[in-house]
């Protein structure tokens, strides 16, 4: 199995806050990896700054070997890493054709785009639908469904998901994870924070608990699940650094 | 009837100047979230290089002024904004001051702060009639202009791949950016739009008020941002009726203020501003994701 993202000992601060703490962790060619934890916990910073967003206080983040913390925001998805952020974050106004377009900026291959769109538009009936509606006009679970296809249409390597089913009715997020599934079976590798536990230790292959900036627990999802400490870990009760 | 098309042909004309400077200020903000004072000195300067090119046919007069007014903007962008990026947006309306009044003063300074009179296009200075009503060629050809950039500036931003990386920008940078969208060339495109509006107000201006002085842009800007303000800031839909707006409101207060009051006509309008402010603190067409920045 070759590692296609290295986090080695991140750390962030916000001002004298401590975000993240020494984290590291790997994500291998083809898996699924979850980040699990409380609100809180750092998951959306480690999103964040493996994405560029924020700007770490120590360690690194290595995509294939290169070293990409720190790197400007418009290197990252053109690295092969498309983050598709907590909150949907369509581009309200614009149309969901327009959304869809805009996330193949990157790309030359108009004729597959152009396949690529018609083929998640018949995936989503409801997008072809609404191809010339404001994308904020969608409910929750059809923006999610546009935000995963227009980070799926940069072509990524690495499709990084922030709370894909926070909000969404256990019908929608059976949806979104099927999405999600779909997209692993295209051979793309996929990091998903999630707060919903459960559902993030059935989808992933290999899991990590994150709770107040430190990695807790970690391992397969299959061994989690019925791990003694998981629940310790999760609330934050167990010693810090405990390791599965 | 007459009275109402010559009221129309002021309210369009004067509105299109307004609109179209409050677009420069509106794109400018709208991607950087920076309210650009030296707009200003982009319109005065554009109107010094019609005056240093008078000798030569409008045309080409026309085109050194573009290209001093896009390279002035993109300059200014590259040493003043660029580095204050990451800055509060106060700091870079500060900023903006200071590059304003440097260029101000270099004008000053260099040529003098005496008018010098300036007639851009001498063939529109005539009358022409819509009816039985006599307006001026000019500020028919103003409407003309400001109507053709306003639908080539819209096909630009919705027909053309960079016009929806644009509006993307606008309305969320980071995750445009995170799609892809490079940040630079996204605000230097901005910044040379803007130069291209400010270069096209000049010679309209210019052509209207006969001289050119080192303050020329000055109450043009002042007015084109407070019709921004009305519209809702970093919303260019809002920035071009804003603009508008005031156009045929001032025009309006022109006409039908009691001839006394007319020179406060000024005050009218902002009071008329502040009431509307009031009503809708966001202005008209408030812009999404106005707290987002780079």
């Amino acid at each position: 199995m070759t590692v296609l993202l290295d986090v080695d000992r991140l750390s962030v601060s916000y001002g004298r806050i401590a975000a993240l703490r020494d984290v590291s962790l790997q994500v291998n060619a083809g898996e699924i990896v979850a980040i699990v934890g409380p609100n809180g916990a750092g998951k959306s910073t480690l999103l964040a700054s493996i994405a560029g967003i924020v700007r770490p206080t120590a360690g690194t983040a290595r995509f294939r070997g290169e070293t990409i913390t720190g790197q400007a925001l418009e290197r990252t998805v053109r690295r092969g890493i498309a983050l598709v952020p907590e909150g949907r974050h369509v581009f309200a106004s614009l149309t969901v054709l327009e959304n869809l377009r805009l996330g193949a900026t990157i790309r030359t291959d108009r004729a597959r785009v152009a396949d690529e769109i018609a083929a998640y538009m018949e995936l989503f009936p409801i997008l072809a639908e609404r191809r010339h509606a404001p994308a904020g006009t969608l409910s929750g679970g059809e923006q999610q469904m546009l935000v995963i296809a227009r980070g799926m249409l940069s072509d990524p390597a690495l499709l990084m998901l922030d709370e894909p089913s926070l909000g969404l009715a256990p019908r929608i997020t059976d949806q979104v994870y099927a999405l999600i599934e779909t997209v692993r079976a295209r051979g793309v590798t996929v990091l998903v924070v999630e707060q919903n536990a459960d559902r993030a230790l059935r989808a992933a292959n290999r899991t990590y608990v994150l709770n107040a900036g430190l990695v807790r627990l970690s391992g397969a999802s299959a061994d989690l699940r019925d791990h003694a400490e998981f629940e310790a870990a999760y609330f934050g009760i167990a010693a810090a650094g405990g390791q599965a | 009837m007459n009275a109402f098309v010559q009221i129309l042909v002021d309210a369009l004309s004067l509105g299109g100047l307004y609109a179209l400077t409050a677009l420069g200020i509106g794109l400018i903000f709208s991607v950087m979230r920076l309210a650009n004072f030296a707009h200003a000195e982009l319109v005065t300067c554009a109107a010094y290089a019609l005056f240093a090119l008078s000798a030569h046919p409008l045309v080409m007069a026309f085109a050194g002024s573009v290209v001093l007014a896009v390279l002035l903007a993109v300059m200014t962008e590259r040493l003043a904004f660029r580095p204050l990026r990451a800055a509060d947006p106060t700091t870079m309306m500060i900023a903006s001051f200071t590059v304003s009044m440097l260029i101000q003063k270099l004008l000053i300074f260099s040529l003098g702060s005496r008018p010098k009179s300036l007639d851009p296009a001498p063939v529109l200075s005539q009358a022409v009639y819509i009816g039985p009503a006599q307006v001026s060629l000019l500020k028919l050809v103003t409407i003309a202009v400001c109507a053709v950039l306003l639908i080539a500036l819209t096909l630009f931003l919705k027909r053309t791949s960079f016009g929806l990386q644009m509006r993307a920008a606008a309305e969320n940078f980071t995750m445009a950016r995170l799609t892809g969208v490079r940040a630079n060339a996204v605000i230097v495109v901005a910044f040379a739009l803007s130069g291209v509006l400010a270069a096209v107000v000049a010679l309209l201006f210019a052509a209207q008020s006969g001289f050119v002085q080192p303050r020329l842009g000055v109450p043009l800007m002042i007015t084109a941002f407070v019709a921004t303000v009305i519209g809702g800031m970093g919303s260019l839909p809002g920035a071009v009726i804003g603009g508008l707006l005031v156009g045929v409101v001032t025009t309006l207060l022109q006409t039908f203020l009691p001839q006394d009051l007319r020179p406060f006509r000024e005050a009218f309008l902002f009071a008329l501003v502040i009431l509307a402010l009031l009503v809708r603190p966001n202005g008209l067409f408030p812009a999404r994701g106005l707290k987002e920045r780079i």
